[in-house]
């Protein structure tokens, strides 16, 4: 295998994953814990104020200043909500030295070390985080959360999942709530965050051309060596269980040509090998061009320009969404609908069926063209618990068969039909 | 073939001029599992009048008809669909028009020469009925409607409607519910027919290929075409200057959008231009200048702008696009800055910590076959070899940088566009 996996400390993890296939090399490191509406807002700001500066480099300006110093090593935070866990993300990808104009720059090494500083080493004064920095970032995350309302197809889908998850974990907004940004300030944040970094689950992935030891460097880390050894709480995504729903109607009004048809379906998931039907039965669906929703509700009656289906795979859900006219509401329904009970028919082609998993097949095989992609992929099997290749990944849709997807056919339920409209 | 090597960045192309008058790039990559291919012609939603070869009157047709070519390629006569025949092979197939040129392509990591079969094939082979160009007004009449919501597709155009006067570049790549309506089968014949001559035409391969295996391969799928003589495109004239200075629209977002664009005139020194202004622009708002500091630290700005240089040999011109509570500030204040920089020159540690920078950035773009293939693409409708970038940068200094700016960063060629509720 090229992926190594050593636990630094307990609730500690690298992974590194030696490849040649890249110009750069990428460092993540990603802190996970359960969502609760307590801590969401916490995390949301907690994530933008580490990026403002760190005890050596205590300004925005010489962090970016380092950087492009290090011919533009890019540094990247996010977060996101994996399961019912909160993941808040940090990036820092860098040239591989060969395609340096000039040699004998380390930039792996200072990358790694860069990064951990982000995001363990932050700028503290008198016991608190900047007060300017966390007022500032308080701001940005309230900007961001009403931001929400802007891309219109990705609100739609949001609003449909929170509707799904009502007073649920997975129903909280990634950015946090701008109701509870008042009760933030420089001293219970920075709490938090000590309490945060030396309770969460770590993960810290290294890839690209290895040629360094790496726990080597992490081991003789400062800032590493500053964590405790801890039993991480987080939410295992193997299997998933559904409370059958009555089906419920949403529709909401705003300012669009477009209106957002949005379907939200629940499949149980008993392990990992469900997953693998259930992303076949996907791909049949909606996942591609030549798929049921697409051909139907694109190509056939011409009522939308986009018509597509999306698994969730670690909540167990299916999320139709198709942007059409809003007065072929019903139409488009219907055909969906149609399309849903083609599918328990077993109303498919072995071809198509062929197709969907050729498709997904070629995904999988080119997880490993792309650096993120493919630590996206180990991280998503660290966080289930099941640790799956690529090529038995690949074996394992081979063998998935036309039962099997009828089978997930007759277990998908409708949970929420949501519309956006004007 | 042609081999162009760049020894920094240990790549290469292999190039070929075909008899028809095509050109094919070749860029291997071992190590890879994904193959990626780029057919493109170029043409792109600015070529709305043009004399054909061989014909003396000017044709003119509607806007919006590269596009809606770009739709209608994949129907063919014998009722299948090629984008549902590429995608049952399992291979990732897309096309998109720009203002310059129309590209099909897919990429893959298995079935490459069934996938090619097809790809090349439905490029050949147009198939267009008063029947099925009707039903494809319905489906592009829905992809314009889409666009009409994106505030970001919005500040942009009113952008380019403030800078240009003339120039189709302004003009939806779509075109307009409207225009559309006017085109019929006979347009989409005319226009295929004169830009989708293989002398009009390059093919753009990367992935783990053998140069001469694959050029074999991509001639024998080639029909008998002979090239055509040089196409001539009539483009409006464009007057020097603006057409105005500031453009807003309503549209329901929580933070005003905005986009500043500088009106310039294409350069003969391209590549060292464009490098020049990726250099000023973050020396001006990048994450480390100045301004971005200010600008944050006074709640203005959320995030560092994009800033963009898009430019052919007819038209060019600079884009700043973020958000900002207040973007007139934003505005103002680049231009306070700008009359700074002019007074007191560039800083030299500055601009070659941005130089740096901006390489890195360049390696990264051979990361991937699917952005390496559509650079080179790209930059070879604009008359540029993609190593350029790389080999010319050391020769870009603060003198050329400074005359640079005093060229294109005049106050007069600037607009603000806004998007706000």
């Amino acid at each position: 295998m090229k992926i190594k996996k050593q636990e630094i400390k307990s609730g500690i993890k690298l992974h590194t994953i030696n490849t040649n296939r890249f110009k750069t090399n990428l460092v993540a490191v990603f802190l996970a814990i359960p969502i609760t509406r307590e801590n969401v807002t916490f995390n949301s700001v907690l994530t933008s104020v580490l990026r403002r500066g760190t005890k050596n480099m205590p300004t925005q300006e010489q962090v970016s200043k380092e950087l492009e110093n290090m011919y533009g090593a890019s540094f990247d935070c996010g977060i996101d909500k994996t399961g019912d866990n909160h993941i808040l993300k940090f990036y820092l990808e860098s040239i591989n030295d060969k395609f340096l104009p000039q040699t004998g720059e380390k930039m792996l090494k200072q990358s790694i070390e860069k990064l951990l500083e982000i995001v363990f080493n932050p700028l503290v004064e008198n016991g608190k985080f900047k007060e300017e920095y966390v007022e500032q970032e308080k701001n940005n995350v309230q900007r961001r959360i009403e931001g929400k309302i802007d891309n219109k197809a990705k609100y739609a889908i949001e609003r449909c999942i929170e509707e799904m998850y009502k007073e649920q974990p997975y129903g909280l907004y990634r950015y946090g709530y701008a109701e509870d940004l008042s009760k933030i300030n420089a001293s219970n944040l920075y709490k938090y965050y000590q309490e945060l970094i030396n309770t969460c689950k770590i993960d810290i992935f290294v890839s690209g051309k290895i040629d360094s030891d790496i726990s080597n460097i992490l081991e003789e880390n400062e800032n590493i060596k500053n964590l405790n050894p801890r039993e991480p709480k987080y939410v295992q995504t193997a299997t998933i269980r559904k409370i059958n729903t009555q089906e419920k109607e949403v529709s909401e009004s705003m300012d669009v040509t477009q209106g957002k048809l949005i379907i939200g379906m629940d499949i149980n998931i008993e392990d990992e090998k469900q997953k693998y039907k259930v992303s076949v039965y996907n791909a049949l669906l909606g996942g591609s061009a030549t798929s049921k929703l697409f051909q139907e509700v694109r190509e056939k009656a011409s009522l939308a320009y986009s018509a597509s289906s999306n698994f969730i795979r670690h909540k167990g859900n299916i999320i139709i969404s198709c942007g059409i006219e809003i007065k072929n509401y019903d139409k488009t329904l219907g055909i969906i609908r149609k399309q849903l009970e083609d599918m328990k028919a077993g109303n498919f082609t072995d071809e198509e069926l062929e197709n969907s998993k050729k498709g997904i097949i070629s995904a999988i095989k080119g997880i490993e063209d792309e650096q993120d992609t493919e630590i996206t992929y180990y991280f998503g099997q660290e966080l289930s618990g099941n640790e799956v290749s690529t090529k038995q990944y690949i074996e394992a849709i081979a063998q998935v068969s036309r039962k099997d997807v009828i089978n997930v056919a007759n277990s998908v339920s409708i949970n929420t039909i949501y519309f956006l409209k004007d | 073939m042609q081999l162009i090597e760049n020894l920094k960045l240990e790549e290469k192309v292999y190039k070929e001029k075909l008899e028809n008058g095509m050109t094919v790039l070749i860029i291997p990559r071992e190590n890879t599992q994904k193959k990626y291919v780029i057919w493109g012609t170029h043409y792109g939603s600015n070529e709305s009048k043009f004399i054909v070869p061989g014909e003396k009157e000017a044709t003119e047709v509607p806007k919006g008809v590269a596009h809606f070519l770009e739709h209608k390629m994949f129907e063919q006569e014998n009722g299948t669909n090629s984008l549902d025949v590429l995608t049952a092979l399992g291979v990732e197939a897309n096309a998109y028009t720009t203002n310059d040129h129309t590209a099909y392509l897919f990429e893959c990591t298995d079935k490459f020469y069934e996938a090619l079969d097809e790809l090349m094939d439905y490029v050949q082979h147009p198939y267009f009925t008063d029947e099925n160009v009707e039903k494809e007004k319905g489906i592009i009449g829905q992809e314009i409607m889409m666009y009409d919501d994106y505030p970001e597709w919005r500040v942009y155009l009113n952008t380019l409607e403030a800078m240009y006067h003339n120039h189709p570049v302004k003009l939806d790549i779509t075109g307009t519910i409207e225009t559309i309506s006017h085109i019929n089968k006979e347009v989409l014949y005319k226009c295929y027919n004169t830009f989708y001559n293989p002398s009009n035409m390059v093919l753009v391969v990367c992935g783990d290929f053998k140069p001469d295996e694959i050029l074999e391969e991509i001639k024998k799928r080639l029909l008998p075409k002979e090239a055509t003589g040089e196409i001539k495109r009539i483009y409006p004239k464009e007057p020097n200057g603006v057409v105005k200075n500031y453009v807003e629209q309503k549209m329901e977002v929580s933070m005003p959008l905005f986009t500043i664009g500088i009106k310039d005139i294409p350069s003969e020194e391209k590549v060292k231009k464009h490098i020049a202004i990726e250099v000023l622009l973050n020396m001006l708002l990048g994450r480390s200048s100045k301004l971005y500091k200010k600008l944050y630290n006074e709640g203005i700005i959320l995030a560092q702008p994009s800033l963009e240089y898009e430019f052919t040999d007819d038209y060019a011109h600079v884009l700043i696009t973020g958000k900002a509570t207040a973007p007139e500030k934003v505005f103002e204040s680049l231009k306070k800055e700008v009359a700074y920089l002019k007074q007191n020159g560039l800083n030299e540690n500055e601009f070659s910590r941005i130089k740096k920078m901006i390489y890195g950035g360049y390696v990264k773009e051979y990361n991937d076959v699917a952005e390496t293939a559509r650079m080179f693409l790209a930059d070879f409708f604009k008359g540029i070899n993609s190593f350029d970038y790389i080999d010319e940068i050391e020769s870009v200094k603060p003198e050329y940088g400074l005359q640079v700016l005093t060229e294109t960063f005049n106050d007069n060629n600037m607009v603000l566009s806004v998007v706000k509720k």
